[in-house]
């Protein structure tokens, strides 16, 4: 009945499990149902999750829709400053439409994210923290408006991180948080 | 020719059988020719992949900067394709047929099919390649992923689904098999046949998965349908875009159950348990491929928390039962028969200098510590966000289909070469090299990437971003150590890639003929099977038991690591 290769024996269901394999199934089990209930967890507790509203849009309206929200912005040297909390970035190849914006530190913006053309990657980390970063999938059709808050000014740089053509590594914004 | 005539040549008798001189098994031609064709062809794709692994690292170690971007998609391309899914694939078709008919000891049914299957997947795989080698502009590289409505060559989609259909229909001889054993009967399959049949399930839900999405592309690109939506063609993707290497994850560890075994004595500590493990895959595995959509909008936290979290538990939970059973297996059959006492006796003794056995035994613990472990961390919801399309995320399938499934599968073509076509390495020495060099290599290169991505941000698939990102001041700089580092040890891991297949080819070709009965030194010390001996589960399994507690205390450490990073980040959602 130890052979990988032959038919186990008749009462292979019923042998009698090593006491050891019995621990390491009850640690194992314990470990997979702990992760689970952190994450899960996570969404009441946490203030970081990727969860926000997402809605159908023809990519044409969201490119309209950003410009419309750029001619309400005031425009400074570092960028736009919104207008009231909502910032709308429109990705295409290979640009952020809607960066640099200025926001304030501490003061909680609704970011709309969508696309022009294909798919992107929204990678954003401050300047002098590379280990701090986040990562979010950007498509044409749909715009998804997640809440953020930026606890501390500084630059914040963001690249596209999925492939949407041969120009894909010049895909450069940014953002300016100010003290609020 | 005659040359390759003679690799599918050895001694069977009248029926057409003989008996393997190490597994024991009764092997029939049809069978073992077969096996040698899937198994030939595979190396082939190992070695053009790895042509691209060599020009895409060299490019990505920016302080070469070997091609220019346009150039490094297609290579970036090419890589992927043959060593993700051609050099795989081939092999998983040949483990098929060697974990039904050849451990059934039976002939190969249905053996037109399965040599039409051979053909149409060999036409496929070089239509992609060809695809991918004449895109022009507009259209761009496919990558592995092809996402719409980037516009990728019709021509790539609709070789794609001729390899997917190819497959499939070179699995049915398998199928076949199961179905002729068990049909009326109330036998079980031995182990290694039973993760083969799993293996086979969850590769007809992947491949499903891969002919509905590159339909519905392909049906895109040829004008019969207006538009494409980016999230349903992602669904589509990733179940066979995960589920193939969920199959590689299957393959790899029946490979380890048979290759513990015939190498290393291993025995089975409990049937009922790892069956269960195997069972645990079949329903959840495939669903855990949703975390590749952690990030996406459109798709609830609900729906993402269901898909990764109970169900890519449920296969976690598996997976580290296997992480238990198989060194266990390994300590009680050496155990049984004395072989080494103390906590790891049993390991050190082990034949370390076989180089089935030590690909095969880093391909466990490679696979654990760094592939499966970082494959949950980034598996959750939230640490997801720190991970996607960083540079960790390659870091991380490096670990798991190169460390694991490539070491493990290198190990099974080594055993092939001795059993099959009966031929001794050409040099044992530089033979028993490889599994050393190639893994302790790639694990500072996987190491490496995960650190560019996870501490530094760097994203993937970017031909340079290190020193300089065109229209900015603004450069991943900080990361160039790192980066110095993975490129001297990508160079060391190709060149030892390299080494196997010259020792492979090297040995088909000019190794000398095994005789008859001789097992090529690769049974275990004590032959297969040892008598006598405690009962396995009153074995003492303390140095699994060990081996597995420090498995636990680093994926808590690194879960810990992972959700501090998360902790430290700027208040993001609801």
């Amino acid at each position: 009945m130890s052979d990988p290769l032959k038919d186990p024996d008749d009462d292979w269901w019923n042998s009698p499990v090593n006491r050891r394999e019995s621990i390491w199934l009850g640690l194992a089990g314990a470990w997979s149902v702990g992760i689970f209930a952190w994450m899960a967890g996570f969404t009441q507790f946490g203030d970081q999750n990727p969860i926000g509203t997402t809605y159908d849009v023809d990519p044409d309206r969201y490119q309209e829709r950003v410009a419309e929200y750029k001619e309400a912005a005031e425009e400074t040297e570092d960028g736009l400053v919104p207008p009231g909390d909502d910032v709308y970035i429109g990705a295409l190849r290979f640009n952020w439409d809607g960066l640099p914006v200025v926001l304030e530190a501490g003061h909680e913006y609704d970011i709309h994210l969508g696309a022009y053309d294909v798919q992107h990657g929204f990678s954003v980390r401050p300047e002098e923290n590379l280990n701090k970063q986040i990562n979010l999938q950007v498509f044409p059709g749909s715009e998804w408006v997640i809440p953020m808050t930026f606890d501390e000014p500084g630059t914040y740089h963001v690249v596209c991180n999925e492939f949407c053509g041969q120009g894909h590594r010049t895909m450069h914004g940014r953002f300016t948080v100010v003290e609020g | 020719m005659s040359a390759i005539a003679s690799l599918f040549r050895n001694d069977y008798d009248s029926d057409g059988f003989r008996t393997c001189s190490v597994t024991g098994l009764d092997v029939h031609r049809s069978v073992e020719n077969h096996v040698k064709l899937f198994g030939l062809t595979a190396v082939i794709a190992l070695a053009f992949g790895g042509i691209f692994a060599f020009t895409v690292a060299m490019t990505r170690w920016e302080f070469i900067g070997f091609l220019d971007p346009g150039s490094y998609y297609t290579h970036l391309s090419l890589h992927a394709w043959n060593l993700l899914i051609f050099w795989m694939v081939f092999m998983e078709i040949a483990i098929l047929y060697v974990g039904g008919p050849m451990v059934l000891g039976r002939t190969l049914p249905l053996r037109r099919l399965a040599t039409a299957g051979w053909v149409i997947m060999a036409l496929g795989a070089v239509g992609v390649n060809a695809s991918i080698l004449l895109t022009e502009a507009p259209n761009e590289a496919p990558l592995l992923t092809a996402y719409v409505p980037l516009p990728v060559s019709p021509w790539f989609y609709g070789t794609a689904i001729v390899f997917l259909l190819g497959t499939t229909i070179a699995a049915l001889p398998f199928f076949a098999t199961i179905w002729l054993e068990t049909r009326g009967t109330r036998r079980t399959l031995p182990l290694v046949a039973f993760g083969a049949f799993i293996t086979g399930i969850i590769a007809v839900e992947a491949i499903l998965g891969g002919i509905a999405a590159f339909a519905y592309a392909f049906a895109w690109r040829i004008d019969l349908i207006a538009s494409v939506d980016p999230g349903i063609y992602r669904q589509l993707y990733w179940i066979i875009g995960h589920g193939s290497q969920q199959i590689n994850l299957l393959a790899m560890i029946t490979v380890w159950y048979f290759l513990t075994h015939v190498v290393g004595g291993a025995v089975v500590v409990s049937e009922k348990i790892s069956r269960t493990a195997f069972v645990f895959y079949l329903f959840f595995i495939n669903l855990g491929a949703a975390h590749h959509l952690l990030v996406d909008p459109g798709v609830s936290a609900g729906w993402r928390i269901w898909n990764t979290s109970y169900a890519f538990y449920g296969a976690a939970f598996a997976s580290m039962i296997h992480a238990f059973a198989i060194p266990a297996g390994i300590e009680a059959g050496r155990r049984r028969r004395g072989q080494g006492g103390g906590l790891f006796g049993w390991l050190t003794s082990a034949p370390w200098g076989n180089p089935v056995f030590a690909a095969t035994v880093f391909s466990i613990i490679l696979f654990g510590f760094l592939g499966g472990i970082t494959g949950v961390v980034m598996g959750q919801m939230q640490v997801n966000m720190t991970w996607h399309n960083t540079f960790a995320a390659v870091g991380h399938f490096h670990a798991t289909v190169v460390l694991g499934t490539t070491l493990a599968f290198m190990g099974l073509v080594f055993f092939v070469i001795k059993t099959m076509f009966r031929r001794d390495f050409v040099s044992e020495t530089l033979a028993a090299a490889v599994p050393y060099a190639y893994a302790g290599a790639m694990s500072i290169v996987t190491l490496m990437m995960m650190y560019a991505g996870i501490l530094y941000g760097v994203p993937r698939r970017t031909a340079e971003v290190v020193r300089n990102i065109p229209g900015s001041e603004f450069s991943f700089a900080a990361a160039i150590p790192i980066f110095m580092i993975f490129g001297l040890f990508a160079v060391v891991a190709i060149a030892s890639g390299a080494l196997f297949i010259l020792v492979s080819v090297g040995s088909l070709l000019f190794g000398d003929r095994l005789p008859g009965g001789d097992d090529g030194g690769l049974l275990p010390e004590g032959g297969l099977h040892a008598d006598g001996g405690q009962p396995i589960h009153a074995v003492e399994l303390r140095g699994t038991f060990t081996l597995c507690l420090v498995f636990l205390a680093v994926f808590i450490a690194i879960y810990v690591l992972n959700w501090y990073l998360v902790t430290q980040l700027w208040a993001i959602g609801a």
